[in-house]
């Protein structure tokens, strides 16, 4: 043992720099997966426990409607019982807003939180430089996002005005129990005192409100309590939620992230690995002498293999120890990286043990798994090498070889399941790196023979460039598929993003509706009509669309028979609430399926109703409501649930509140992905609701100034200030955001994969290095110049650059093309700047590189280096 | 004792076979030391490598001290080797990311003998390189490696030296105290030592002669031992 230990070190000193590359490329895969799982476990330790404050209580009733008596009675026969022990009540409503003082400043959509002196049973609502208490919100008293006050331009001791009614800001939000991080919101947050909330007006028939009961609930009752509540709510459009469901649901959801992303990680890792199995090949070759000596001198095969082991796990050990220094390091960076995102999630950012043992574990893995095989060809290493050079002999097949490589695989598969927390993701991620590799190296093998001609080239430098490449035992497939893969990343999701971009810019184009009003009264009808008209100029009017909102209560049909919502719940997905309209005309996107479209007069007797295709169809809502909802006891059997609704079919709507039955007199299909005529799933022939109120919607095209913009939503809200005003410019703003968010978090792992892919270069070129500076020493000594070496060595390099970005291109079109028609499903356009771009940089990243890594090769002078030989 | 019986050696080249070395008996008596002569091809160099278990012959048995090797596997040969036989070659063949000192050590940390250190001084001292122990191969002259190796092959006190060409390589001045190194080595050791050169002077001072041509014994230069 000693001596192969001791061996081992010795080789480690003379060889460690020819190695090193490869085990950066170890220490950055193990740094990511450290530093992921770290961030990840740091994030869910800070909130296990603190699911209550995403609640900001133990159980929360929430509903779309104004409680109704029998809620209300019920709620308060549980607190006299004692299941409840205390009551808060909350509305949020989405709303526009625009300081007072300030003529002609735009009008901002806020999201608008009522709130009661209770509010939050658990977190807290942190204010900047203040501590938060109800007080500060009586009176109309509001407290507002920053970035409201930027957008403004105003300050504490303002007035905004919200609805019909003023408002003072007494504070700023810092943070907010329960409030998404980094999910979708429409604007910034805002919060009143729920007794100011009436006097603005906001609550108006049909507005957008979600009512919240939150709830104290002494522990041991919980579980009953809410059950008991689902089964007492099941028709009255009441969801009641507990904070242990959140809690096991944010946990899964963290875990599955932590999993997942932890994947990255290993991609790298592998792709280090495929660079240590190259590299540990050339080893080989280069120490056959070595090998053969020690064998002659008494050494076993099994000792010289243990000698070789040793260095590699040695240097695995090495390089993981590095990657978990530098996830210390990203770790120590990131909370003034993340800012205030790191304020709002108050995690300890530190190395979690398990992080940093399952980084040293599958960095040490790794290494030895791509290393092993390889390494098994000591074993037929003749020390009568030493006499002369022994014809190779067509060897037996290596049973142990190939057992091993066999074993090796399994390994490989068991730790990609392993990180990704599931055998089938793992082997999906093996499967899929196999076909990934395998393609590439086909791709490389294929544009390798296609360079071939340029061996007859003119050029002197070309033509050796273009040998070095194809000539065997050269790095070239190792440097393919490294780099390849890191620009196949790279490009494939910036031509997603391109794609994604143009699909949403093409869809707001130059004529389209930019603009939504939501939430017109009836009254305001006429009014808001003729202020867009005036708005408009010469082009026709807008129309303005009503609509209400309807929950399906019933089917009463051939195939499909629901008694009630409970039924429905249970049933099919249908149980959400719909926003429903009634016109006489189809609109541009849609078109009939079954049956026929009515005429242009008013229904007079039975309601009708014209439903969406996939409504009809049952099997499109398999699974899709039900998801994350335990059955309860006693649920009704799924016999009656599976069948499509048919024309003829009865269906029974409540629109808040009146019950209406319409019979389906036409199936629509309607293209959702051109929402310029908006998309309903249920559309009613006019008269159905004769005499039932509701609100009116609208689509139509701002002004192209942004200036002209706000002053229109400021008119607007002015003159009628319930109506909210969605700008889609804002919007498509804000999903650009999350667009190109999204696209720099893909790009820095393509970024990670082609630093590993520019380290496999660095390592592979320094491996063969001793042999370039052979040829250039006899290259010179023949009369070339320095430059010519240099030339050479730019050309090989920047050949290699362009079949390695020619890959990556190929397969990022391929890529893009796939998520494009299949995953997002939106039409596909190539991107010429992107495939030629991206071979380009590739060839000067490459050539740039590769130059470097070998400008020894031109500084040593010729006669030592043939003296040396 | 090492004794040949039939030992021959045949190869493929390119597709036909050659036989580098016609079945040979051939005994070398303990403590003998004998010169292998002949001109290049003849088979001199198989001929030490199968005494060495370096290699397999295709037919015969060599047997050293009574052991067959031509039964043993590859990891008794080089058990064997490393217990009894020290072997140098012509060029060299040290482990090149190894020092002087280190590369004399290696046997002895296979042998795992527990004075490897001390004696890798001593062997040094002994062939006069105390001074260049830390230096790498390629830092060391020819005649300066070739002195290593012949460390190396004393360093696990082998009965059997085999020299493959030691002095083919260097200069005459050179390959002169390469060789009396050695003598005085074997002297000093009461070592068997086999030789293969082709410098008749060299050859001269040997207590045998085995010419070889075209793989077989020359009949007239085989003396009785004396």
């Amino acid at each position: 043992m000693t001596f192969v230990f001791r061996m081992a070190m010795r080789e480690i000193r003379a060889s460690w720099k020819r190695l090193l590359f490869f085990f950066i490329c170890i220490a950055i895969g193990v740094a990511s997966i450290v530093a992921i799982r770290s961030v990840i476990q740091g994030i869910r330790a800070a909130l296990s426990g603190q699911a209550r404050a995403l609640l900001a209580s133990d159980a929360l009733v929430t509903s779309n409607r104004p409680w109704t008596a029998p809620v209300l009675e019920r709620l308060q026969a549980e607190a006299d019982g004692g299941r409840i022990t205390a009551r808060s009540q909350a509305v949020e409503v989405l709303t526009m807003v625009r300081p007072t003082d300030r003529a002609g400043a735009p009008a901002r959509m806020v999201e608008l939180r009522a709130i009661e002196p209770a509010f939050p049973f658990y977190g807290t609502l942190t204010l900047e430089g203040q501590v938060y208490s109800h007080a500060l919100l009586r009176n109309r008293g509001v407290l507002v996002r920053p970035e409201l006050l930027a957008q403004f331009g105003v300050g504490v001791g303002d007035r905004i005005q919200i609805g019909k009614q003023q408002f003072e800001i007494r504070g700023t939000i810092a943070s907010e129990p329960g409030r998404r991080l980094g999910a979708f919101t429409l604007g910034p947050r805002v919060f009143v005192d729920l007794a100011d909330l009436d006097s603005t007006g906001l609550l108006a028939f049909g507005s957008r409100a979600s009512y919240q009961m939150l709830l104290r609930v002494p522990d041991p009752a919980l579980e009953t309590l809410v059950t008991d509540l689902r089964a007492a709510f099941s028709n009255e459009f009441v969801g009641v939620r507990h904070y242990r469901r959140t809690e096991d649901r944010v946990e899964e959801n963290l875990t599955r992230a932590e999993d997942y992303l932890s994947l990255v990680g290993l991609v790298v890792l592998i792709l280090g690995g495929i660079g240590i199995s190259s590299v540990t090949r050339v080893f080989v070759q280069q120490k056959l002498r070595s090998i053969a000596v020690l064998k002659c001198v008494g050494s076993t095969s099994a000792q010289v293999l243990g000698v070789y082991m040793t260095q590699v796990l040695l240097l695995g050990i090495a390089g993981s120890a590095l990657g978990v220094a530098l996830a210390a390091v990203v770790m120590a960076l990131l909370p003034s990286f993340l800012g205030e995102l790191a304020a709002m999630l108050p995690a300890n950012y530190g190395l979690t043990p398990s992080a940093v043992l399952q980084g040293l574990a599958v960095g040490l893995l790794v290494s030895i798994l791509f290393s092993v095989v390889p390494l098994l060809e000591v074993r037929h290493v003749k020390p009568s090498l030493l006499l002369r050079d022994a014809p190779r002999t067509a060897a037996p097949i290596d049973w142990i070889k190939w057992g091993v490589t066999l074993a090796v695989g399994v390994a490989l598969v068991g730790v990609a399941a392993w990180q990704a927390g599931s055998l089938e993701v793992g082997l999906m991620l093996s499967g899929g790196l196999i076909a990934t590799l395998f393609v590439l190296n086909l791709a490389g093998l294929l544009l390798v023979r296609a360079v071939q001609p340029l061996r007859h080239a003119r050029s002197f430098a070309l033509r050796h460039a273009v040998l070095h490449v194809t000539r065997p035992g050269s790095q070239t497939r190792v440097i393919l598929l490294a780099v390849g893969l890191g620009t196949f990343f790279i490009l494939g999701v910036r031509s997603v993003q391109a794609n994604l971009l143009r699909d949403f810019a093409v869809q707001v184009g130059p004529n389209a509706p930019d603009m939504f009003l939501i939430d017109i009264q009836q009254g305001q009808r006429d009014a808001v009509a003729a202020f867009l008209d005036e708005a408009n100029g010469a082009a026709p009017g807008p129309r303005l669309m009503p609509v209400l909102r309807a929950r399906v209560v019933g089917v009463e049909g051939r195939e499909v028979d629901l008694e009630n919502y409970e039924e429905v719940r249970r049933g099919r997905g249908l149980s959400r609430e719909y926003t429903v309209t009634y016109r006489s005309q189809l609109e541009t996107n849609e078109s009939v399926v079954a049956g026929e479209w009515w005429d242009d007069t008013p229904v007079t007797g039975e309601p009708e109703v014209s439903i969406e295709e996939e409504v009809a169809d049952p099997m499109h809502f398999e699974g899709d409501d039900r998801r994350g909802r335990e059955a309860g006891p006693g649920e009704a059997p799924p016999a009656r649930r599976l069948g499509r609704i048919q024309v003829g079919d009865r269906m029974r709507f409540d629109v808040l509140g009146r019950i209406v039955t319409a019979r389906v007199t036409s199936v629509r299909k309607v293209e959702w992905e051109d929402f310029r005529a908006g998309g309903f799933v249920f559309v009613f022939r006019p008269g159905s609701f004769a005499g039932a109120p509701h609100t009116f919607i609208s689509a139509f095209k701002g002004p192209d100034d942004a200036a002209a913009r706000a002053r229109m939503q400021t008119a607007l809200v002015t003159a009628h200030p319930n109506v909210s005003v969605i700008d889609l410019r804002e919007i498509l703003r804000t999903f650009q955001e999350i667009v190109s968010n999204i696209t720099l978090a893909v790009t820095v792992v393509g970024g990670l994969v082609l630093l590993s892919g520019a380290l496999i270069l660095i390592g592979a070129v320094s491996m063969t290095k001793f042999r370039r500076i052979y040829e250039a020493a006899i290259l010179k000594t023949l009369g070339a110049s320095g430059r010519l070496v240099a030339t050479m060595l730019l050309l090989e390099y920047g050949v290699l650059g362009a079949i390695a970005g020619t890959i990556g291109a190929l397969g990022a079109i391929v890529l893009s093309w796939a998520i494009a028609t299949h995953a997002l499903e939106f039409p596909w356009e190539w991107s010429a700047s992107i495939t030629f771009g991206g071979i380009v940089l590739t060839a000067l990243f490459v050539a740039a590189v590769g130059v470097l890594a070998s400008l020894d090769v031109l500084r040593h002078k010729p006669l030592a280096t043939l003296r040396a030989e | 004792m090492i004794e040949l019986r039939g030992v021959s050696k045949t190869v493929d080249s390119g597709g036909h076979p050659l036989t580098i070395l016609h079945p040979l008996d051939y005994t070398i008596r303990s403590g003998q030391f004998v010169a292998i002569v002949g001109p290049s091809g003849s088979g001199k160099s198989t001929l030490l490598g199968l005494i060495a278990g370096l290699d397999a012959p295709t037919s015969g048995q060599i047997l050293i001290d009574g052991t067959d090797i031509t039964t043993l596997s590859e990891d008794g040969l080089a058990r064997l080797r490393g217990g009894k036989i020290g072997f140098v070659f012509q060029f060299f063949h040290l482990v090149p990311s190894l020092t002087a000192f280190e590369n004399v050590l290696v046997p002895m940390e296979i042998a795992r003998r527990k004075d490897a250190n001390g004696r890798a001084r001593q062997l040094l001292e002994e062939v006069g390189l105390t001074e260049r122990a830390h230096h790498y191969p390629s830092q060391l002259s020819g005649g300066e490696q070739q002195r290593v190796a012949i460390a190396r092959a004393l360093a696990n006190d082998p009965p059997i030296v085999l020299a493959d060409e030691p002095t083919g390589n260097l200069d005459s001045s050179t390959g002169r105290h390469i060789l009396e190194l050695l003598l005085n080595v074997r002297r000093r050791h009461e070592m068997t030592l086999v030789l293969v050169t082709h410098d008749a002077e060299l050859a001269s001072l040997a207590d045998t002669r085995l010419v070889l041509r075209d793989g077989r014994p020359v009949e007239p230069a085989i003396e009785a031992a004396r």
